[in-house]
């Protein structure tokens, strides 16, 4: 691809893109139109109905077409990356399912992938098959907030108490493993925080064999809906180029047709060992998004399946790792070994060290790459911790999905590149 | 609805004080016979039933627990056989606003600006630990309890709280209202 | 892998299966351009800026900014067993590169700044850089050069000072108690 010249406003950024120039995230009016005085801008304020959170879209609208647009974030910056470096590694893990509040666990397993690359640490076989499974409920949690709030947006109204229906199946299940609905913080450096209770395992049948059912539910309401195909058919289209220039991943890229997916190109946890496929479209609009939302939830539940075979036959096995400078020792043991006293001390008070490096963990979260960089610099506290949010990509995306679209197409186009605030803006 | 009980108990008694052995007049008896179809009650009582009983809350959903607040809505956490399901997207056209979310400073302006726009009578539930008081958040970025901008009735902790406690605040509000506690811009200012 | 004719470079590390090049930050332009179109990185992740003010000062673990630079002797805090490696200066851009395609590549390009001095805009060579350089420059003060839209992003338009740098303190208010301020 050769790059045109930067400061000429109009030129393409490479021959046959659509993003726009010389700011690609920036659509501006032409100033043809401009000239006719006809521009109306309006502020789609951080508060607004739709269910994205507090996202700010300046809009220049021409009629009902969109002729420019500029997307306004960080009302709901926190800090995250400041406060973890205030606090130790153990309770540095509790911020990062913060992040992403929607497929928190994913957050969490990302930033413990990097302690404990930095650690050199493995965690036992359980605990990798348990963190996969959780980490596909999770999936199946987030496309279900999705499609239940992206469908509400554009009127069918009772896909939203459907897909809440099963989401609240998934968070009994946690609150079953975990303790809590959501930011369940159960994933320890080394493994997972304490064994999976046998409940767990009927009830997650039991779930697995219902959600099929739901989702031809949901693909019965919506998927040959003659107004949902009128909505999103042929809408906010990206082109596989200009997904891979801007750096989209996840369900936006599989949709431009781009065969990209961590857990089947860099498999991490139990990935490689499970069978799944990857669905990928190539039309690149709102209804090629949909529909790899859809079938990849149909694939989750067979991977948690497959965990949920393998977990069962591992039930004494031992959950998170041995090494006691990093992991806390079983309790029993602080009776009688003088060692574990002292670890346990030493990793409650000071906190367990992480040797000095650098490392980029990339996940796939079910917006796409999901990636933390941590600086260690041999003590108990991170050094820096930056996370590397699909949300934030996807939104640079907006303007090039927007040109060429009528006002109404906003809400399906944004909904449809699923963003959650709080990765944005961290 | 708070009956007060018939007025021939409060004391209605007309023609009896000149005839102590008269019945019920034609007047009372017809007074009696509406007071089984119809209740009575105080204008108070009747607005603040009126009030909790259809409070639409604004959607102002920040962060996470905006998605617990969504779940109150769906089938199994049903809020709206207590009225509330009509998330109003207007702030004109809103009578409660939950904050459900850490506010941050640069979302502080919007938020007293929502706030101001909404009509009174109006309640706020801080929902959360990060809107009651910055939750785990003790840093330059995130306001420290929304109640140094909006004055907040009902303060709902947990991180994020569950369906169920979020109800408990809502519930406990409607209570509050029900009993006669004004609304806290008239008892409160916000924290400095 | 000829990373050896990445134009500017400085060092080749590497480092738990992870590979770290490091260039001048004058020939960073070319060197991007030279890893995009000849060695096929097409796909930018990410770009961390790290501050690495206080980095390694003996007798000190863990960190609490403030207008001083970093704080010592704070409650919890022991010393370190072993310094570490120090930087060449306080900014470093972290550029995370990966190779889409049937044998995917990871790559982190690095490059080592002082305060105030810019590096070069990537934006032409992959545009998803756009809003990655206005956050570096919005949280950590690192001057973007050629960028079409520098400005805040995540902190309101006209806030002072850069929020991720060391010497920015927390923020936030006194607790009344706690193991650490």
């Amino acid at each position: 691809m050769a790059v045109a010249a930067r400061a000429r406003s109009g030129a393409p950024i490479y021959e046959g893109s659509r993003i726009p120039s010389p700011t690609p995230t920036v659509l501006r009016t032409p100033p043809d139109l401009e000239a006719t005085g006809d521009i109306l801008t309006v502020n789609f304020g951080p508060n607004h109905p739709s269910t994205h959170g507090v996202l700010r879209l300046i809009v220049d609208l021409y009629g009902e077409d969109v002729t420019g647009l500029e997307a306004v974030i960080g009302y709901l910056h926190t800090g995250f990356e400041k406060n973890m470096e205030q606090k130790t590694w153990w309770k540095a893990i509790t911020y990062p399912e913060r992040i992403d509040y929607v497929s928190f666990q994913n957050n969490e397993l990302v930033f413990v992938l990097a302690i404990e690359k930095l650690l050199g640490l493995e965690p036992p076989p359980k605990a990798q098959w348990m963190r996969t499974c959780l980490c596909e409920l999770n999936r199946l949690h987030s496309h279900l907030v999705w499609l239940g709030t992206s469908a509400l947006e554009l009127g069918a109204i009772s896909m939203f108490w459907y897909a809440f229906r099963e989401r609240d199946q998934i968070l009994d299940l946690f609150e079953m493993v975990c303790g809590t609905r959501m930011h369940t913080r159960y994933f320890q450096t080394g493994g997972l925080a304490e064994d999976i209770p046998r409940g767990f395992f009927p009830e997650a049948r039991k779930f697995c064999e219902w959600m099929p059912k739901a989702v031809d539910d949901y693909e019965t309401l919506l998927s040959r809906n003659k107004i949902w195909l009128e909505r999103t058919q042929g809408l906010g289209l990206l082109s596989a180029a200009d997904a891979v220039a801007l750096g989209q991943s996840g369900p936006v890229l599989r949709a431009s047709g781009v065969n990209w997916d961590l857990r089947q190109n860099e498999p991490y946890l139990a990935y490689h060992q499970v069978d799944f496929r990857v669905p990928v479209y190539r039309a690149g609009d709102v209804y090629a998004r949909f529909r790899v939302h859809m079938d990849e939830m149909r694939e989750s539940v067979r991977i948690v399946e497959q965990c949920l075979d393998r977990l069962e036959a591992m039930e004494n096995e031992p959950w998170i790792a041995d090494d006691r400078k990093v992991v806390l020792p079983p309790r029993h043991e602080l009776h009688t070994s003088m060692e574990s006293l002292i670890h346990h001390f030493k990793i409650v008070t000071e906190g367990y060290r992480v040797p000095e490096g650098e490392v980029y963990v990339a996940v796939e979260s079910p917006r796409g790459e999901l990636g933390c960089y941590v600086v260690s610099d041999g003590g108990p506290k991170p050094w820096r911790v930056k996370f590397r949010a699909p949300s934030f990509v996807a939104l640079e995306a907006t303007a090039t999905c927007m040109s060429d679209a009528l006002i109404a197409d906003m809400i399906a186009i944004v909904g449809s590149l699923d963003t959650v605030m709080g990765e944005v803006d961290r | 609805m708070a009956l007060d009980g018939r007025l021939r108990d409060a004391g209605l008694r007309s023609e009896r004080l000149l005839w102590p052995t008269k019945g019920p007049s034609r007047f009372e008896e017809e007074v009696d016979d509406l007071e089984r179809r119809v209740g009575l009650t105080t204008l108070q009582k009747a607005v603040a039933w009126a009030q909790t009983n259809s409070m639409w809350p604004d959607t102002f959903g920040l962060a996470c627990c905006a998605i617990e607040m969504m779940s109150i809505v769906s089938s199994r956490y049903d809020i709206a056989r207590f009225g509330m399901e009509p998330f109003r997207g207007s702030p004109r056209q809103a009578d409660l606003l939950i904050v459900s979310g850490r506010v941050s400073n640069k979302m502080a302006a919007p938020l007293r600006q929502i706030y101001d726009q909404m009509l009174e009578p109006k309640w706020v539930i801080a929902m959360g630990a990060c809107a009651s008081s910055g939750g785990m958040f003790n840093n330059y970025a995130i306001v420290q309890s929304v109640d140094k901008i909006v004055a907040v009735d009902i303060y709902v902790p947990g991180c994020p709280p569950r369906p169920e406690q979020l109800m408990e605040g809502i519930i406990r509000l409607h209570e509050a209202v029900r009993a006669g506690v004004p609304p806290a811009y008239e008892i409160r200012s916000v924290a400095s | 892998m000829s990373l050896q004719d990445i134009p500017g470079l400085v060092d080749v590390r590497e480092a738990h299966d992870e590979t770290t090049v490091v260039v001048e930050p004058s020939r960073l332009t070319e060197a991007c351009t030279y890893l995009r179109d000849e060695e096929g990185f097409n796909f930018l992740s990410d770009i961390s800026a790290a501050d690495y003010l206080g980095w390694g000062k003996a007798g000190v673990s863990g960190y609490i900014g403030t207008t001083a630079g970093r704080d010592l002797n704070t409650p919890m805090t022991q010393g370190y067993q072993a310094l570490p490696q120090s930087k060449p200066r306080r900014f470093a851009m972290n550029y995370h590169l990966l190779q889409i395609s049937e044998r995917p590549r990871r790559l982190r390009v690095q490059t080592w700044l002082d305060d105030g001095q810019p590096v070069p805009t990537v934006v032409g060579i992959w545009p998803t850089a756009d809003w990655h350089e206005r956050e570096a420059w919005d949280l950590m003060g690192i001057p973007v050069e050629g960028h079409p839209n520098l400005k805040r992003i995540l902190m309101d338009d006209d806030w002072e000072g850069h929020p991720l740098r060391k010497d920015y303190p927390i923020g936030g208010e006194p607790v009344r108690f706690s193991g650490e301020e």
